[in-house]
């Protein structure tokens, strides 16, 4: 007992270290790096609030995408299928305004929102059903989804789309700010507080870092689960929207290998791949480094082929650093 | 007769417990050499020296004229060294002829290259199949097919194969019929007169009697003794392998005589989908600690998570207060007021990416939410309040509430674990295995919480393999074996010998 005691003063007395501030300060730090050197490297054209007002409008979608592959990875898992929902319910939210003449919101209400649920609880269920990994669930719809989206579009971009509908959802908000980065924002925003203040945000973290203790304190799994991965679809749908506001069209081949840049965005946001940490604003911030890198080495001049070399490389940086001097290390 | 191998003197020391105090023990030639012990007697660990997995602190290992500080597996099993253990490691996937050959596959050469040589494999196998009266079993046929007992004959076979001078067998009777064990013991005889050495180890008295020529009789680490098996009774075997110094630290005193109430909670003819527990029946009295001895996998643990809700129910009813109570999840269970501190406290007890205050706060949240635990609003001020409580009241050792509770000891984890229930205000506490792990100190302030518990009138239920526990905090304690209730004693008519008997199916 005297042992213990002992070792609770030197936890108390233990000094702040810098894996305390990494473990807090990673993303932010990381971000407000990236925009230093690009700042420094091209004051003029970088650092002009048009040009950061753009990257934000660039990451919004990454940040959608990302806020709902949040959950499935909160979980211990991961949901390879959101690209794919975002181009199938962007095409069909186009198809439903073009060829069946509905109103926008009508259309944004069945194809965004009731579409992306269902695509989110399909997987949720079919994860929970059979017991496989989500990997593999959502790997396989990827692929179906993706075919669905070239059937319905017949592989052809969807234009034509209602004034109304690009005016308000590609529009700006007092003429100043892209309507898709209020999107991101306030979904973000009201996510933060899922997670935070409400019984089921705290009942996914438990999920997520013990599974068996979870079922065993009585939290219902497979609903959670099911939850889980119908916010990860809404999100993606969500993200197809704001996808063909921006382009003024649905392109079938939309999103296609977005599900990494959403992968990313929650990983370099300091998410635990093995499920039970992380945070939604961390989510945000690593959906703008995403931004900010690929904005920024444009404007330094670097080759577009150096993107994902660039992004690849902060990847394992980042995490890196978190198994070293991060929470990760201490268990 | 010259031993085979000789394990001498050997010490084996974890962090906190001394495994083996100076055992001796050998295998000579044709001989079935039993090893009795409860769990945690070390057995297992003694069989792990051999196998060349541990290695041991003190103590030297002869074989032949050669002298050992320890085994490696390869030296093991170059000597011939061969262990079964209880949940066989036969690979399902690959057929029998694999299984037995695994890493030993004979080869031929086929125009210069070394290729497999199957007609040896399947003209070997078969004979082995024979030999293990399994003759009507083909080579080619898959492992996965056959039945436990045919599984344990293929790795007696594959013991053959390499020629086993030392076959050691961990229970292998435990989930075999009568018929199975009858079969089995041919072989084992068969094996005997071969010239190989048997290490049978087993907790069912009758089938020692009948199999074994030796017996080892191990309690807590130390070496009770060896004997010949015909020269003991089942009693002196029963009696050697519990009896021990029982500690005065949490014991029933004279002068407490619990007065029960009426019956809180019952359960009548509960059977598991999967026959784990079978046609289980029993009351529990307000303020009554009802306790469950037996064996690992006796059905004990596997009774608690049927009532808790965490494993499927064929049939039965559960019933508190009287009102038969329907629980399909531990959800529900949770919702009716049944909480369960499950054995293994890392992997089923606690959250470790949660603080004290979180993994405190947990189940009175969910309790109080709605639509199945998903509907509900977090409240940090109350959950603070709650934890705070617990943290008082049951005296939480912790850095502070925001601590995570990976960071404690085990006791203290133990404590955030049922400071959890309390705060629920659950009515029936399930406590599996409470103080496994847990130092000495801890153990009886935890002995102290559930005796108060009880005198709240919370029902409390104990399952634990240690009966100097149950003995000395329960009321009553219930006995079960093979998945069924053996016996029921009041705890001032039950002794440890009673427990240990009924324990092993036979009803004293």
């Amino acid at each position: 007992m005297i042992v213990e005691e002992n070792q609770m003063k030197e936890i108390e007395k233990k000094k702040f270290t810098f894996g305390d501030y990494w473990d807090k300060y990673s993303t932010v730090t990381i971000l407000a790096a990236m925009i230093f050197v690009f700042g420094a490297l091209q004051p003029a054209s970088f650092l002009t609030g048009g040009n950061l007002v753009k990257i934000m409008e660039q990451s919004s979608i990454t940040i959608l995408l990302g806020l709902g592959e949040f959950f499935a990875i909160l979980l211990g898992g991961i949901d390879l299928s959101v690209s794919s929902i975002m181009a199938l319910s962007g095409a069909l939210t186009a198809q439903l305004m073009v060829n069946a003449g509905m109103q926008p919101v009508v259309a944004v209400l069945l194809g965004v929102v009731v579409f992306g649920l269902a695509m989110g609880i399909a997987n949720g269920v079919l994860v929970t059903a059979t017991g496989l990994p989500p990997f593999i669930i959502t790997l396989g719809t990827q692929a179906i989804l993706r075919s669905l989206v070239y059937i319905v579009t017949d592989a052809r971009a969807v234009s034509g789309l209602p004034a109304s509908f690009s005016r308000i959802a590609g529009g700006k908000l007092f003429g100043m700010v892209p309507v898709p980065i209020i999107d991101a924002l306030v979904t973000a925003v009201i996510l933060a507080i899922f997670t935070r203040k409400t019984q089921c945000g705290r009942n996914l973290y438990a999920l997520g870092g013990n599974p068996q203790s979870a079922w065993y304190a009585g939290i219902t799994v497979k609903k959670h689960t099911i939850i889980a991965f119908a916010i990860s679809g809404l999100c993606a749908s969500l993200a197809g929207m704001v996808n063909i506001a921006r382009l003024a069209a649905a392109e079938p081949n939309a999103g296609t290998g977005y599900e990494t840049y959403a992968i990313e965005a929650v990983i370099i946001g300091g998410a635990s791949f093995f499920g039970g940490v992380g945070e939604i604003p961390k989510v945000v911030v690593g959906g703008l480094i995403i931004g900010v890198i690929n904005n920024g080495l444009n404007m330094v001049g670097v080759s577009s082929y150096y993107q994902q070399l660039a992004m690849g490389c902060l990847l394992i940086i980042a995490v890196t650093l978190d198994r070293f001097f991060g929470a990760s290390r201490k268990s | 007769m010259e031993p085979i191998i000789q394990m001498k003197n050997i010490t084996k020391r974890f962090p906190g417990v001394v495994a083996l105090n100076n055992i001796n023990f050998d295998v000579r030639p044709g001989e079935v050499h039993v090893l009795l012990g409860e769990n945690g007697a070390g057995k297992s660990t003694l069989m792990k020296i051999l196998s060349g997995a541990y290695t041991p602190d003190e103590g030297t290992i002869v074989i032949g004229d050669q002298e050992y500080q320890k085994l490696t597996p390869r030296l093991s099993t170059e000597y011939g060294i061969s262990i079964i253990y209880q949940e066989l490691s036969a690979v399902n996937w690959l057929d029998i002829r694999e299984n037995i050959f695994m890493g030993r596959l004979p080869s031929k050469k086929a125009g210069g290259i070394s290729v497999v040589d199957y007609a040896q494999i399947n003209a070997r196998t078969a004979e082995l199949l024979e030999r293990v009266n399994l003759g009507s079993r083909k080579p080619t046929t898959s492992v996965g097919d056959l039945s436990i007992s045919e599984k344990q004959m293929v790795e007696i076979a594959k013991a053959i194969a390499f020629d086993a001078k030392i076959i050691v067998m961990d229970e292998p009777t435990s989930s075999l019929t009568e018929d199975e064990v009858k079969k089995l013991f041919v072989i084992i005889r068969q094996l005997k007169s071969e010239g190989r050495g048997v290490v049978f180890i087993s907790h069912k008295l009758s089938e020692i009697a009948e199999i074994g020529d030796r017996i080892t009789i191990m309690k807590d680490g130390s070496q009770m003794g060896t004997f010949q098996v015909a020269e003991l009774t089942t009693d002196d075997m029963i009696r050697m392998m519990v009896g021990r110094e029982i500690k005065g630290t949490y014991q029933h005193t004279p002068e407490e005589h619990y007065q029960f109430g009426d019956v809180l909670f019952e359960c009548r003819n509960l059977t598991r989908k999967d026959n784990r527990a079978k046609d289980v029946t029993f009351q529990l009295r307000r303020g009554e600690i009802l306790g469950f001895s037996g064996l690992v996998g006796a059905g004990r643990s596997e009774t608690m998570c049927a009532i808790y809700g965490a494993a499927p129910k064929a049939s039965g009813d559960i019933l508190m207060e009287g009102k038969r109570l329907r629980i399909r999840n531990p959800y529900e269970a949770l919702r009716h007021g049944i909480g369960m501190l499950t054995e293994n406290r890392r992997e089923t007890g606690f959250f470790s990416n949660f603080s004290n205050q979180r993994n405190i706060a947990i189940a009175y949240q969910l309790k109080h939410s709605l639509l199945d635990g998903i509907w509900g609003l977090t409240n940090e001020a109350g959950e603070k309040k709650i934890a705070e409580r617990q943290r008082a009241d049951i005296q939480i050792k912790c850095a502070s509430l925001q601590q995570l509770t990976s960071q404690l000891s085990g006791g203290n984890q133990q404590k955030v674990i049922l400071g959890k229930w309390m705060a629920a205000g659950v009515k029936l506490l399930i406590f599996d295995e409470p103080t496994k792990g847990i130092d000495v100190g801890t153990k009886s302030e935890i002995y102290k919480l559930m005796r108060g518990l009880a005198d709240q009138g919370v029902g409390v239920i104990v399952v634990s393999s240690e009966m100097p526990e149950l003995l000395g905090l329960c009321d009553r304690i219930i006995v079960m074996a093979e998945g069924r209730i053996t016996a029921e004693y009041d705890v001032t008519s039950a002794t440890e010998e009673k427990l240990a008997k009924a324990a092993t199916g036979e009803i004293a």
